[in-house]
This record gives C-alpha cells, structure tokens and sequence, in this order.
C-alpha cells in the first residue's frame, strides 16, 4: 500500500516523499510538472509540513539549556537550577573626599549624605556618580574635614548610574501581584527594598536582603529574590509568609531604589566633580562649602547583564556547587558569578596540594581584570570572604589568597620559508609568524590551567602559508624576581617544570643582565654543572658559585647575591625545560609569553634537491 | 506505388499504428474544485491540464512559490507599473521566458498582448503547441485591476 512518509524537515525533501507518493497510484500523473495543479497542492502541504516540523525543532531547543538560544529561555532555565544571571553592572571608582572650613564655630562632624552625586566625563558623555551610604568626616583642628568609611578608610567607592524609586501598593495576598521592575538597566547588586506599613508612613517597617545574601530562612526573615523575566525587566519576589521568610501584607507600600547604569561606557573615567557643596553648620547656621576629590582608581567593573554563554557555562557549575564552598570548582563557580565584572578567572587548590602542604586553608588565586588598583583588590578580596566563604564555605577552613605568578616563556623558532611560494618577504612572513605565536598565546594561554603544547603551536605555524615548509622552536621558561640591590640576599625560583639536565654545550639556566662589581654580568650554569655562577658577558667568571640549580624540583637558588644594579626592574631568569613539548602550569601560574626575548627566524629555502654537501 | 512487404513475424505491424515513444496521458486536479455529484472533484486531463498550468505559470508572481522565487510569469507587476515602463514585448519576453523555463510539456507558437492603460488592464493570448499530442491551444488571459 502506498504511504507517505514525513520523517524529513526540508521542504524539498518533503515534497519530494508526497511525488513518491503519487508515483506509486495512477490518479493524477502531473506531480512532477512544477506548474500543474497538484504541484501547487503539494506546494501548500510540504510547507506546511516543513513550519511545522521547524517550530517543533525551535520548540524543543528552547526547551534545554544546552541549546537554547533566546535569552529569556537561557535564563529561565537557569533560573530552574538555582542559577541568577548578574545583572548590568555600575562602574566603580574609589575617591578620597574631604571639606576645608576656616570658619570659626564650625561643627566637629560633616556628615555627606547617601547618594551624593558626581559627574564624570567619559570619551565625551558625562556619567553621574553617586555614594550609597553616607559618610562622616571629624575636624582635624584646622578645619579639614576628611571623610571616611565606617571601618575608618578614607578610600570612598562612588558608583555610577542614576537613583530611580519604585513604589508598589500591596493588594490582597490573594491576588498573587507581581511586582515588576520595568527598566532592563538595573544594577541588582545596588537595589534597596523597604517594606512601609502603609502608603504614608515615613519610616520603613523593614528593610528587606536580597537572598543570595541569606545564610538562614525561617518565618521571620526579610528577604527578597530578584529576577530577570523574558522581556528583560526584573521582577521582585517575597518569601510566603511561612517558613521561606516574611511577605509583605494588603496595605503596605514596597519602596525599592536603584542604580539604572550605563554599564561599561562608563569605565575608565578619571575625574570626579562634585554636583553640590556641603552643608556644614557653622555657629547654628548651615554654610555651603565645596568637597575636594581626589581619585584614587579609576572607574571600572561596569559591564553588560552576563552573556548566554557565560550562563550557561557558570549555571552547570553553580548547580553543581549547591550554594556551597566545598570543592575547588565551587570556590571557582561562586566568586565567578558574583565578581565577574572584576574577575576574569579564579583557580583554588587545597592546603594538602600546597607547596608545601597547610592543612586547614583553601588556596585561591584570582586573575584581575586590568586597571584595578591594590586597594580595589584588596577591597575584592575581602568581600569574597565576607560574603562568601565566610558563609558557604566548610567551617574552619580558612581562605589564603595567593597572587597569581606569570611564567613567561621565550620561544626561537626558526622555520624554511621558499620565496617562490609566497609574495612576501622573509621579514613579512617572519612578522606573520611572531603574530600568530601573539594571537595563540592570546587565545589558548594567559589564563589559569592552560597547556602550552609546542606541536599545536608549530601546527598552527605551518598552516600560516604553503610557502612554510617545515618549523621547529626552542622553547625557554622565564620567571621575575624582584632584587634588593646593594644588599646579599638569598633567593629561590620555583619554576613549574622541571630543569634539564646540565650539558657541556649548552647553558641551562641564564639571567638577563645586572651589574656586578661595577662589571655589565650574567648569571649562568656552569657547563656540565648544577653550579650556578656569575660571569661577565664576555664569559670571564667574577663569582665561581653563586647558588645551584635543581633539576627534579625545579628550583633556582641563589644565595647571597648582591649585585649594585639590575636592567629593567626585575631580574629575568630563564631555564631550558627538561620537556620543551609541553609546559604545564601548577596551581597559580599562568603562561604568558616574553615577546622582547621572542625571536622568530626564517630560513630561505628554494627546495633544491640537487644541491650536495660539500 | 510499391506496398510494404514485412516478414510474417512482422506482419501485424500493417494492422497497428507504430507508438515511437510511450505516450503519456496528462492527468491533473481541476483548480475550480468543482465537485461531481459523488462528491470527487474533476479531474483535467491532456491539453485541458497543460492549458491550467500554463496559466497557473502565467498568474503566479515571483517570490510566491514556495523556495522557488523566481518561478512565476509574474504578470501582475505590469498591473502595477506606470504604462510608459513597459511595452507589449516587454511583456512577451517575459511570458516566453517564463514557458521555456518552467513548462516543458509546451512550444510557444505566437504570444499577442494589448494593453490597455486606460483601462488599467493588459490582455494576453498565448498560443502554444502540446508536445506530445502536437495540439495547438490558446489560452486567453486577462489581468486587469479591481480599483
């Protein structure tokens, strides 16, 4: 019996099985003449077919996380697993503010009230910056009054974006309201949500926490949730009224305030002016005087709301975490997706990992985004175990941030270049070369946890141009140290490979240049030897041992090394690898590469065959 | 005249007409939808069938077909077009062109177009020749605007 068969999409292949179909009764013999009738017919039913089957695909991707491509449908799913996609966020900079009185019968105290503006400047549009809490600056006796945080800092953080004020009127529980905020610009992390008992009351019954915040829930609390809905505005949820915290009843007016931002256009500004003077009471009468800013850092870590691929890639590892510290992909998740807009990645490793081991700490290495000053790092840092390890983490495991440590490498490569093949020179193509080894290093390495692999780098040079015959590269690893000079110290390198052996032709360990004695010297291995000495450029040794290397560990000792001077600011040392192949990073190092000390060398080579050795 | 002579194997070739090729009868719904009183719709068959699709061709406009946008005479974009940017033979090249690449089954013999803008109407008759059959048939089309 002749049947239809409808397991295809496409619509040619749809209109394709209706003809077989027909080829197989002897009704209608037209099928296949695009003009005819019944053409026109199976026109209509293939396209049918094909809609169908195609909102039925759509459909179903959205309907997972893996291969959903709307926005709303990534954050919904997200949402299911307890994942909440960060909102834009405010540019932050760090200012130091303060007031010179000179009139007599001045106050003792000035207090700048919460939500103090600013103006700044940024590529020609002017942002306003704001403070979120108010601040109190004391008379030093000479009518300075400097102001500063409540923990005594005078490092005060101002945060751009502009207030706006929602007020919500809550009806019959019954009627399940919704309260949504219609602005996609919101700054979550800067919301303020007050309960007031009715709509005239002036002081707030109480003020309710986001609850990523909240350690504990029972009947009692105060908290809200805030989410993004499909069409990207926010909306603000309660808890029950029961055991998922207090909600708020018919009568009562919800006030939440907020920053809209300009996300990341409103980086990098540098000079803040305020928009007001201060009131100072002077002899019972309130005087204006202008506030003096001095910018500490920059504006930075404003950002767009997070992208689909970061959500779906932090909600996996977020669910997997269950709002908890425990393993070191959960230190990863959490501080990821609360400090992204100043984060860019984050590697922890425990205490027994450690080298050497400390039991009882959780090591964590952050990599900052560029721009931040110690302060603003510092400032990251403490927040991190403030807001988060102090309450998801395992009790008594302490936190230990360690800086990251750049490894750096210094790659040779030489590779046969045939003229003929190409119309570039031997500079062009060695120019390509040295920017593909930039772009890889760019793409593939710079962060935590990333392999170098010599043979993908040689690969990818090789597919530069046909006119590349064949490359080969030797590769180096270099670590910084810092040099007191004038002064004998000893000092250790801990490089995350391990050495080669010593050999009579070669040296293994290298520095750049410093001076010695008055003398332009090197430190070098002697050859055949773990001795490390230090040699004039030309090679005349000024001290016969300096410190020693060691293969297996990796380490560089030098002991009592004084020179009077260094070139640059730090002393380079490199070392020959024991396995050049493959340079694997441990903990918090990260690969980068040493472009000044990066050479990159054609070889002409016009494939003749016919040429002998002499 | 000399007869032909077949062999006795051959001999009833005398009696029957010689098919050189399979005949193959055109066969197509009627487009009108008309019902019989058993409630089938008619069928069209042979000349009557090519003459619907060439006319169905002929009305339906580019874009129209389903993943086949340059299918259709596209007669209709005349209707729409100020008079002094067409001619008749603008719209006979663009007849045959359209016959010669989406109707195999017909040979155009003769295409006459008058048009009327006064009117806002353009007449067309299309007389073309059923390939397997060597019938000639001419189809009249009139494509005018309603206001």
């Amino acid at each position: 019996m002749a049947t239809i068969q409808s397991s295809d999409l496409d619509f040619d292949t749809i209109k394709s099985r209706l003809k077989t179909y027909f080829q197989q009764q002897s009704e209608f013999s037209d099928y296949d003449f695009e003009t005819s009738g019944l053409s026109n017919i199976l026109d209509v039913l293939a396209y049918n077919t094909h809609m169908n089957g195609l909102i039925a695909n759509f459909a179903l991707n959205e309907s997972f996380l893996n291969t959903a491509q709307l926005r709303s449908s990534v954050v919904s799913h997200a949402e299911v697993l307890g994942y909440f996609p960060r909102s834009q966020t405010s540019s932050r900079a760090t200012v130091n503010l303060s007031l010179n009185v000179t009139d007599a019968g001045r106050s003792a105290t000035v207090t700048l009230p919460a939500y103090t503006t600013f103006s700044c400047d940024v590529d020609g549009t002017t942002y306003s910056f704001q403070t979120l809490e108010s601040y109190i600056a004391t008379d030093d006796g000479s009518g300075n009054y400097d102001f500063v945080t409540s923990v005594g800092s005078s490092n005060i953080e101002i945060v751009e974006g502009t207030l706006k004020e929602k007020n919500f009127l809550v009806g019959d529980v019954a009627d399940g309201q919704v309260y949504v905020i219609p602005d996609t610009t919101i700054d979550t992390s800067t919301l303020k949500v007050e309960v007031y008992t009715t709509a005239t009351d002036t002081e707030p019954l109480a003020t309710y926490t986001n609850i990523t915040r909240a350690v504990r829930i029972d009947s009692t609390s105060t908290i809200y949730q805030i989410k993004e809905v499909p069409n990207g505005y926010y909306e603000i949820i309660f808890g029950d009224g029961s055991v998922l915290g207090q909600q708020p009843v018919a009568g009562n007016k919800i006030k939440v305030t907020y920053l809209s931002t300009a996300a990341d256009a409103a980086n990098n500004g540098s000079v803040f002016s305020p928009d007001s003077d201060v009131t100072v009471t002077v002899s019972g009468v309130g005087v204006d005087y202008p506030l003096s800013v001095t910018t500490v850092a920059n504006s930075s870590g404003g950002d767009d709301k997070e992208s689909i691929a970061s959500i779906k890639n932090n909600t996996t590892i977020a669910f997997a975490s269950q709002q908890r510290m425990v393993t070191a992909e959960d230190y990863k998740a959490q501080i990821l997706a609360n400090y992204s807009s100043y984060i860019s990645d984050v590697i922890a490793w425990g205490g027994n990992e450690n080298e050497p081991p400390i039991y009882g700490r959780t090591y964590v290495s952050l990599k900052f985004i560029d721009g931040l000053t110690d302060d603003q790092k510092q400032n990251i840092k403490d927040q991190i175990v403030n807001n988060l390890t102090k309450n998801l983490a395992v009790m008594s495991i302490d936190t230990v941030f360690s800086d990251p440590t750049e490894v750096y490498l210094q790659l040779t490569t030489r590779f046969n270049f045939d003229p003929d093949l190409s119309n570039l020179t031997t500079r062009g193509i060695e120019n390509q070369v040295t920017n593909k080894i930039t772009e890889y290093f760019d793409a593939n390495l710079k962060r935590f946890d990333q392999v170098f692999r010599r043979s993908t780098l040689l690969t990818e040079i090789d597919k530069i141009s046909p006119a590349i015959l064949n490359s080969r590269m030797d590769v180096k690893v270099q670590l910084r140290q810092d040099i007191t000079v004038g002064t004998a110290l000893n000092y250790n390198l801990y490089f995350p490979v391990a050495i080669a052996a010593p050999s009579n032709d070669e040296y293994i360990v290298e520095s750049t240049r410093f001076t010695y004695n008055d003398q332009t010297a090197i430190i070098r291995n002697t050859l055949g030897s773990n001795t490390l000495q230090v040699q004039t450029v030309g090679g005349v040794t000024l001290v016969s041992n300096i410190g020693s290397y060691t293969e297996s560990t990796g380490t560089v000792s030098l002991v009592a090394f004084n020179p009077s001077a260094i070139v640059g600011t730090q002393l380079k040392v490199s070392v020959t690898p024991a396995n050049q192949s493959t340079i694997r990073p441990l903990r918090n190092y990260i690969i980068d590469i040493d472009a000044g000390l990066t050479t990159t060398i054609a070889q002409v080579d016009y494939q003749n065959t016919r040429t002998t050795l002499a | 005249m000399p007869a032909k002579a077949f062999s006795i194997e051959d001999g009833n070739l005398q009696t029957k007409s010689i098919v050189a090729a399979r005949q193959r009868q055109y066969t197509d719904i009627d487009l009108t939808f008309t019902n019989k009183v058993t409630g089938d719709i008619y069928k069209k068959t042979n000349s009557a069938a090519v003459k619907q699709a060439v006319k169905n061709l002929l009305l339906t406009n580019r874009t129209e077909k389903p993943f086949q946008p340059y299918y259709g005479g596209d007669l209709n974009r005349f209707l729409f077009s100020l008079s002094e940017d067409f001619d008749e033979d603008d719209v006979k090249d663009n007849i045959a062109a359209a016959i010669q690449n989406h109707e195999p089954r017909v040979r155009v013999r003769d295409i006459q177009v008058l048009i009327l803008p006064d009117s806002y109407d353009v007449k067309v008759t299309v007389i073309f020749q059923v390939i397997s059959t060597s019938e000639v048939v001419s189809l009249d089309v009139s494509i005018a605007r309603l206001r």
